[in-house]
């Protein structure tokens, strides 16, 4: 086996310790515990499985690539416009905030690790977390199909970490969801990759709820 | 109906010929008074004659084929609200899609609002009867301070028969855009059943709803929550985006939607148009 640095980069990358707050967020699932709607293991597996068939596979995928092949030909119209479309398909105030949260944090980030171009790029990248990612993929040479294999892995650990201390769950348990879960993911990202521009849009009417019912919870953990 | 088609139209062998129908609408402002100054139509789509019931606002009845849409139907809508004008569009009666062997029916609505115009799109339900395959657009184009209050609610099957929209397909797209930023995209699918179960889209729930209003503000939404006393037989949440809030609900039939957002409109009304509701008559029958 080759040594493969664009592995260890993804790693890093997706990797629950990248100081952008990944641990913070619960998109809406502390709201649906709170409110009975997930209860156990196997409604947490079935909350992040369809969010992941539905808006993982149908927006938030596709539009990584595209806004990997944007930072790839140093387009910033190209990414600003995909950036655009990514935070118009978030449901709610909540989910907007953590995509720009996330995007300031990856933004510094990659100023940090010298990235070329990341400090023409920082305004930009800023607004998003998902095309700061999108970005070091670039620059750091990662197939694109690792890195929404990276990116879908991230997302669903947090979220699965998140139900196990809302619900809560054992970590086994936890593990036992993710690895599951885990399985979804080359389907999803080859079903991603096959999007035509054309067909890339989603709508989560239960996730909507829940999120924007969490902007008011009483007493939560969560920032979304 | 096929001679109305446009011959290009018919060279798909595989296409059912449908209706083909647009209408092309504009409004403009004439001293203080919401005119319709421009009325294209092309086949059964068309409206009533605008009426005036709270002075300068246009209140139009925008009426869609009789006896509903069917497979192959393509229908065109495209409003366009001038600078300063203000039009509010309500139905009649639910819009119905009924089964089709296969071809799909196009509903595309182009709402564009020019400077200082008001556009509030009310129209009743859409009904999905179980085996339709519709194909719903509605995209809301808004210059700089126009402003835009409106829902769509759909209805997939019919719940009060116990219909489930368990074949059939459903790509149902909403989105507002301004000054070509989009603001908002969504997009429901529903393909022989698959998504209308699942934990985070309709939970089970055959009817769906969204509102929209522009220019709000963290008091509107904080209005909203408050004020609002919801029906207790639906799922609803509200945010706000920018200056858009987004209201959303589930329910298993249109009747507490209706109250839902009728309730919220009630409250946004005044605060953002500065005028008090004024429900269409044609509710109340």
């Amino acid at each position: 086996m080759t040594t493969d640095l664009p592995l260890l980069r993804l790693l890093q990358l997706a990797s629950p310790s990248l100081p952008v707050g990944g641990f913070t967020y619960s998109q809406g699932i502390e709201w649906a515990v709170d409110a009975g709607w997930l209860r156990t293991a196997a409604d947490l597996e079935a909350w992040v499985g369809d969010q992941l068939g539905a808006a993982l596979a149908r927006v938030d995928l596709p539009l990584l690539v595209r806004m990997q092949a944007a930072a790839g030909a140093l387009d910033p119209a190209a990414m600003a416009s995909l950036i655009d479309r990514l935070i118009a398909s978030r449901e709610t105030a909540e989910l907007r905030l953590e995509e720009a949260n996330r995007g300031r944090a990856l933004a510094d980030l990659l100023i940090a690790w010298d990235l070329p171009g990341a400090r023409d790029w920082r305004g930009l990248l800023g607004r998003s977390g998902t095309a700061g990612l999108a970005f070091a993929a670039s620059a750091w040479q990662i197939e694109p199909r690792s890195v929404a294999a990276g990116y879908a892995w991230s997302w669903i650990e947090t979220l699965v970490l998140a139900g196990v201390k809302c619900v809560p769950l054992g970590q086994t348990q936890g593990q036992q969801a993710l690895a599951r879960l885990a399985a979804l993911i080359p389907g999803t990202v080859a079903a991603a990759l096959a999007l035509p521009d054309e067909d890339i849009g989603a709508s989560c009417a239960a996730l909507a709820i829940a999120s924007s019912a969490h902007e008011t919870q009483y007493t939560r953990l969560f920032r979304s | 109906m096929s001679s109305l088609l446009d011959p290009g139209q018919t060279a798909i062998p595989t296409e059912t010929p449908g209706w083909q129908a647009s209408l092309e609408l504009g409004l403009a402002e004439r001293g203080g008074r919401t005119v319709l100054a421009h009325k294209r139509q092309f086949g059964p789509l068309t409206v009533q004659r605008p009426f005036y019931p709270e002075g300068g606002p246009c209140h139009i009845y925008l009426l869609h084929p009789p006896g509903g849409v069917v497979g192959g139907d393509r229908l065109d809508v495209a409003v366009d609200v001038g600078e300063g004008a203000h039009t509010l569009f309500t139905t009649p009666g639910a819009t119905k899609f009924y089964r089709s062997a296969g071809p799909c029916a196009q509903l595309t609505q182009r709402l564009s609002v020019a400077a200082g115009g008001v556009l509030e799109w009310f129209p009743q339900e859409n009904i999905l009867f179980p085996g339709a395959n519709l194909r719903l657009n509605t995209q809301v184009e808004l210059t700089a301070d126009a402003r835009f209050l409106g829902w769509e609610v759909h209805s997939l099957g019919r719940p009060a028969v116990g219909e489930r929209f368990e074949s059939g397909c459903a790509d149902l797209r909403l989105s507002l855009r301004r000054a070509g930023v989009p603001l908002l995209l969504e997009r429901l699918w529903i393909g022989d059943g698959v998504g209308l179960d699942g934990p985070t889209g309709l939970r089970g729930h055959p009817v769906t709803g969204t509102l929209l209003a522009t220019g709000a503000a963290a008091p509107d939404l904080a209005a909203v929550r408050t004020q609002a006393v919801p029906p207790t037989d639906l799922l609803w949440g509200a945010t706000l985006v920018g200056d858009l809030l987004i209201a959303r609900c589930l329910a298993i039939g249109t009747e507490p939607v209706n109250r839902l957002f009728t309730l919220l409109w009630g409250i946004l009304r005044p605060r953002l148009l500065g005028r008090p509701a004024c429900p269409p008559r044609i509710w109340c029958t």
